[in-house]
């Protein structure tokens, strides 16, 4: 029979009082994982409402006892890190490299939460005035709240669950509805860190839920990672509901390639920024802009080594790229490369109808090679969130930059170059909050914050890094004079 | 053909040549030998989970599992000699292709002690 995945409230697994169940599919073989609840309401009070208890005890309990609790939780991670991967892959369809790359992203996250005892401490002036001391502290603020993609369903609700309880906060997750199962196996392993109960809280569902976080008076902020589209109905939700927000949204991210590159070494890297993860992610390039001589090598050497790579079920190690997320997903993709032909561009590499052998009902969309894309066409400003990559050509290095910056988004974007000019020319002028050098896929580490501009971010404090400690800390100046 | 494609790939046919191997030695009275074949083993897990870096994984190309074939129904010495040499072939093989320097290093430390 198949399961149901469960809430985990105040210490405990607790069956959700919904109505309306989603189901989980391996993407791949398409077999029935779960079924995961559209939780109501009433279990995001019931979430909150035992966060919101558990706030005063945690928050008085030692900071070095809270980042204690980070090892132990570090331990259990990499003890099971080859199961948690493989839970990885069979809900998302991603390949075994990746979700291992997953795993690890998110254990550098716990290891940059153990750091909070460092990060918290604050600065104070003696006689600020006559026998007057100024200090600042940092407190925790209360009860946070995750509302996290499919696409990483480990690694992103760790970018922020770590951090915001070892600052001393409560948390409440909201994973993907598409993707619960890591998140449950994260929470079997939370259960057994034996944290006081309700400082973490895990609601599985979709919209009646996030709704519900966002507006309930006792969460003080809520972190989002997803679609633009959504990042700015979270920011402006919960802006209204007076809370403190951080929605990254969505991404066109592009790839200037200069004809001082090394084009074979690059495309090596395109590859895997462009394909990995099927391109679902919101730092996958997007559009690579061939410079004056770069174009028609790099369109050469990527129609060779897209059409060559090995596409499969992910638990096979030689497979090099996996499944989209779902069927309604591919649909989407294939339109779009429909679309971008209908437009003029030239499909060199046609990724639809894409089938494998034993799996041949999987969410399939192969690796897709697009080139001669138009500025002002869908393909070159649209997100498509799939295994596509467009080629455009610039003439110059200030008309490549031109095109990056006219794209409404403004997460990533890398340069490809052995010319420091140029990499310096384009940290310095492109409009993105992640800049790679001859870096496909620029991701900030946990102790960096994940930039993001433009459309890519609604928010002040970015997720990770720096960022994380101020989102998640309120700041007292204490002045005081003894006589 | 078993293609060895991928970091995951690479490290876990890695491991399963010193799991192979550890089963050979135990099976020939050559605990020492099975002994280190196994600290290799771990050694190469914990390098697989350690040190998969997300934003440079790139396809691997070149290299087929079937190359690297051993033969582990002769525990004379010189049987033994012939699969040291494959599992050395291997590493040298195998780590220029690995583009994070610390699993590089962990295979080529490998393959220097099959050469030995």
């Amino acid at each position: 029979m198949t399961k149901t995945i469960k809430n985990y409230l105040d210490g405990e697994w607790v069956a959700s009082s919904a109505s309306d169940f989603m189901p989980v599919h391996d993407p791949a073989t398409c077999e029935l994982l779960a079924n995961c609840p559209d939780s109501t309401p009433a279990d995001v009070d019931a979430a909150v409402s035992a966060a919101k208890a558990a706030f005063d005890e945690w928050r008085s309990t030692p900071v070095l006892v809270r980042a204690q609790y980070m090892h132990h939780f570090k331990v259990m991670v990499e003890d099971n890190f080859e199961k948690v991967s493989r839970i990885v892959v069979r809900e998302h369809g991603k390949t075994m490299d990746e979700a291992r790359g997953e795993v690890r992203r998110a254990i550098e996250s716990i290891d940059f939460a153990m750091s909070v005892p460092v990060l918290m401490r604050s600065d104070g002036l003696e006689d600020i005035s006559s026998g007057i001391d100024e200090t600042t502290v940092r407190q925790p603020a209360g009860v946070f709240a995750a509302i996290t993609p499919f696409n990483f369903p480990l690694m992103v609700p760790l970018w922020f669950l770590p951090t915001a309880i070892t600052c001393g906060n409560t948390f409440i997750l909201k994973p993907s509805p598409q993707t619960p199962l890591s998140t449950e196996y994260l929470f079997e392993m939370l259960d057994e860190l034996d944290l006081p109960e309700g400082v973490v809280n895990l609601v599985n569902g979709g919209v009646p839920s996030a709704t519900a976080l966002m507006e309930h008076p006792d969460v003080t902020g809520v972190s989002f990672v997803g679609s633009s589209a959504v990042a700015k109905i979270i920011y402006e939700t919960c802006t209204r509901n007076g809370k403190r927000v951080q929605a990254q949204g969505g991404a066109k991210n592009y790839i200037a390639v200069m004809p001082d590159a090394n084009i074979e070494a690059s495309v090596s890297n395109i590859l895997g920024a462009a394909y990995g993860c099927a391109g679902q992610r919101c730092l996958a390039a997007a559009v690579a802009v061939g410079v004056g001589d770069a174009y028609d090598q790099l369109k050469d050497e990527l129609a060779k080594r897209v059409a060559a790579l090995k596409v499969g079920y992910g638990l096979d190690e030689t497979t090099q790229m996996g499944t989209v997320i779902s069927d309604a997903a591919a649909e989407r993709i294939e339109s779009m490369i429909g679309q971008s032909e209908g437009e003029g561009a030239e499909v060199v590499v046609d990724g639809r109808n894409f089938s494998v052998d034993g799996y041949e009902q999987g969410s399939w969309v192969g690796p897709t090679l697009i080139a001669d894309v138009q500025p002002n066409t869908t393909m070159a400003n649209e997100e498509v969130f799939g295994p596509v990559l467009a080629l455009m050509k610039a003439d110059t290095f200030e008309e490549a930059v031109n095109i990056v910056n006219q794209s409404r988004y403004g997460n990533a974007a890398s340069i490809f170059t052995n010319n420091g000019k140029y990499a310096r020319e384009f940290k310095y002028s492109v409009n993105a909050g992640n800049i790679g050098v001859n870096i496909g896929v620029a991701a900030p580490s946990a102790s960096f914050p994940f930039g993001g501009q433009k459309d890519s971010f609604f928010g002040d404090l970015h997720g990770q890094g720096m960022d994380s400690i101020e989102f998640y800390t309120e700041r007292k100046i204490v002045i005081e004079r003894w006589v | 053909m078993a293609s060895l494609n991928t970091f995951g790939a690479i490290l876990s046919h890695a491991v399963e040549i010193e799991s192979r191997l550890s089963a050979y030695f135990t099976d020939i009275g050559e605990a020492e030998k099975a002994k280190a074949a196994d600290k290799r083993r771990k050694k190469l897990e914990r390098v697989r989970r350690e040190n998969v870096v997300e934003i440079t994984l790139e396809p691997i190309e070149g290299l087929s599992a079937d190359d690297y074939a051993l033969d582990l129904n002769d525990g004379s010495a010189a049987g033994q000699a012939a699969a040291a040499q494959v599992a050395a072939r291997f590493y040298a093989d195998v780590a220029p292709k690995i583009n994070v320097r610390a699993a590089q290093r962990a295979l080529e430390r490998c393959g220097k002690e099959h050469a030995r």
